[in-house]
C-alpha cells in the first residue's frame, strides 16, 4: 500500500456487502429492498445497526435516510450524503466514505442502492417526458433539449455518442458485440445474474433488435433489475477487528467537467472521448500511487455496451481507437491482462445502479468470486466520471 | 448567467439554419405516441459554432452520412408550435449538378 496522495487513501476499508436477490418483479419496496441489503451487509461485517453513524447514497435513490434509519434501527447519524451524476457517479459513495472515516466525521459508513429498475413506476430504459421527482438534482438540465425530438431515453441519448466514436475510430457493431459475449460468458456462471445459464454468441447479438442503430443493439443494453445492494466502509484500524478481510480503499476520485451531464450532455466538442473518464483517470492514476499495471481487474460501468469500449481508451488502458482490438485479444477475458466486469457486469448480472459492481471487486480481493480471478489483488471500479481502486496489498 | 463572462442579459440573435451532421442515431425503441419510428434523433453543428439535439426528416437512413450538409425546416408540434428539424441540403443548392 502506497502512502501517497491524499491524505484518506488507504485508510478505510470496505468491511461488509449485501444484497437482495436481482430479479424483474421484487415485489416489495425500495425501502424493504435497502433494508434487506443493509442488514445482511452489516451482518457480513460482524456490525449491528448500533454501530452505524453514517450512510451514503445518490441523489436518484428514492430510499430516504430518515425511513432506513428508523427501519433499520439506526441509532444516531454523524454524516450523510448524496452523489449525483447518476450512474457516473456510482463509484461516488466510496471517496464519500472513505473521506468521512478518514477525517473522523463517521466511523461505519453505509453505501446504499435500492431499484425497481424493472417493476418500478419508471423502467430504466423507458421514455422520459419530463424530470421525474426522484431525479430532481440529478444532473438532467439539457435533458429538455432532447425531449421534443423524441430522444427520451438513456440508451438515444448514450447512442448519439456512441455512433460518433464508432465513425471517429471505424468501430462496428460486432467489435462492440465481442465486448458483449465476454460479459455474458462470465454471467453464465454467476447464480446472482440476469444472464446465469443463458449463453449468447456475437451471431445472438447481431440478430437482436435495433434500440439505436448503429450502436446499440437490444443486447447491448444492461438489464433493467430490482434489487437492493450496500456496502460497509469502516477504518481500517477497526477492519482489523471484523472477520472478512479487509479490502482498502486505496484510491478514490471524482471528475464531473463543465457542460457535463448525466448522459444528455451532447456539448462538448468532441464526444468521441469520454473526457470525464480521462479526467478521472488523471487523478486515480496521478497521486495515489497506483499504476494501470497494478489493476488486476477492472469492473467498469457497462449501462450500454458501447460506452465500456470508450472507456477502456479513456482510462488509458489501450489507445483511442483501440478496444476493439484489445477486446478481439480476449483481454477482458479470465485469462486476459485485464479481467473485467467478472459477473457478468451490467448487461449480465443486473443494473443496480453500477454499486453492484463494486461487491464484485470486493468479492474478487476476498477471493470469493464465481469468477475468480487468480492473485486478484488490486480492482478499479470505475463508473464514467467516478472510480476507486480497491486493494488488499 | 453566461458562463465566460457572467453577463447576466441575453438576445435573441438570427441564425443562417445551416450546419452538418456532427452525429446521429436511428431509434426503434421504446416508441413514444407523438413520434413517428424509425425517428432519426441528429446532433447538428450549426455553421455558427453552436450543436444542437434535432430530428432528420427528409433523408433515407441507408442516406445519412456524418458531415453531411443540413439545413433547418421546422416542423409543427403541439400547441400550434414548431420544432427546428434538418433536411440534407439540395445538391443544386451546394452548386453541383442538378
Amino acid at each position: 500500500m502506497s502512502a501517497a496522495g491524499p491524505s484518506f487513501a488507504g485508510k478505510a476499508a470496505i468491511v461488509g456487502i449485501g444484497q437482495t436477490e436481482f430479479s424483474r418483479h421484487a415485489g416489495r419496496t425500495e425501502l424493504q429492498l435497502a433494508c434487506e441489503a443493509v442488514t445482511a451487509a452489516l451482518g457480513d461485517a460482524g456490525l449491528t445497526p448500533s454501530d452505524v453513524d453514517g450512510l451514503v447514497s445518490y441523489t436518484v435513490d428514492p430510499v430516504e435516510e430518515t425511513e432506513l434509519v428508523r427501519s433499520v434501527g439506526i441509532e444516531e447519524v454523524a454524516f450523510s450524503s448524496r452523489i449525483p451524476y447518476g450512474g457516473g457517479g456510482s463509484m461516488g459513495v466510496l471517496l464519500h466514505a472513505a473521506s468521512a472515516v478518514a477525517s473522523g466525521a463517521a466511523d461505519v459508513v453505509v453505501a446504499y442502492r435500492a431499484i425497481r429498475a424493472r417493476s418500478g413506476a419508471t423502467r430504466f430504459g423507458g421514455a422520459k417526458v419530463a424530470p421525474s421527482p426522484t431525479a430532481s438534482h440529478a444532473g438532467t438540465t439539457a435533458m429538455q433539449w432532447c425531449m421534443p425530438f423524441g430522444v427520451l431515453t438513456p440508451a438515444s441519448w448514450m447512442a448519439l455518442n456512441s455512433t460518433r466514436y464508432m465513425y471517429q475510430f471505424g468501430v462496428r457493431s460486432e467489435d462492440i458485440g465481442r465486448a458483449v459475449v465476454q460479459l455474458r460468458a462470465y454471467a453464465l456462471t454467476n447464480p446472482a445474474a440476469w444472464g446465469y445459464q443463458r449463453p449468447m454468441t456475437l451471431e445472438d447479438h447481431q440478430a437482436s433488435r435495433w434500440i439505436a442503430e448503429p450502436c446499440i443493439h437490444l443486447l447491448d443494453c444492461c438489464q433493467e433489475t430490482d434489487g437492493s445492494v450496500a456496502v460497509v466502509i469502516t477504518s481500517r484500524e477497526r477492519a482489523g477487528d471484523l472477520p472478512q478481510l479487509p479490502v482498502a480503499i486505496g484510491a478514490a476520485a471524482g471528475a464531473g467537467l463543465f457542460e457535463q451531464e448525466i448522459a444528455s450532455d451532447h456539448y462538448r466538442g468532441d464526444l468521441s472521448v469520454m473526457e470525464g473518464s480521462v479526467a478521472l483517470a488523471r487523478r486515480l492514476f496521478g497521486s495515489f500511487g497506483f499504476d494501470r499495471d497494478d489493476i488486476d481487474v477492472a469492473m467498469i460501468y457497462d449501462a450500454f455496451s458501447p460506452i465500456l469500449l470508450m472507456q477502456l481508451e479513456a482510462l488509458g488502458f489501450c489507445g483511442p481507437g483501440e478496444a476493439k482490438d484489445f477486446i478481439a485479444e480476449g483481454n477482458l477475458g479470465p485469462e486476459g491482462s485485464l479481467p473485467c466486469n467478472t459477473n457478468g457486469g451490467l448487461i449480465g448480472e443486473g443494473y443496480i445502479h453500477g454499486l453492484n459492481l463494486v461487491l464484485e471487486g470486493t468479492r474478487q480481493l476476498r477471493g470469493t468470486a464465481v469468477n475468480q480471478i487468480r492473485n486478484a489483488r488490486t480492482v478499479l471500479v470505475t463508473a464514467s466520471r467516478t472510480g476507486a481502486i480497491l486493494t488488499t496489498r | 448567467m453566461c458562463p465566460h463572462c457572467h453577463s447576466l442579459e441575453f438576445e435573441v440573435a438570427p441564425l443562417s439554419g445551416r450546419g452538418s451532421l456532427y452525429s446521429y442515431a436511428i431509434l426503434y425503441h421504446p416508441q413514444h405516441p407523438a413520434f413517428d419510428y424509425p425517428l432519426i434523433a441528429a446532433l447538428v453543428d450549426l455553421e455558427e459554432g453552436i450543436r444542437l439535439v434535432s430530428n432528420l426528416s427528409g433523408v433515407e437512413t441507408a442516406d445519412i452520412e456524418i458531415g453531411m450538409e443540413l439545413e433547418v425546416g421546422f416542423d409543427p408540434t403541439e400547441n400550434g408550435s414548431a420544432v427546428p428539424v434538418f433536411r440534407p441540403v439540395a445538391v443544386d443548392e451546394l452548386g453541383g449538378a442538378s
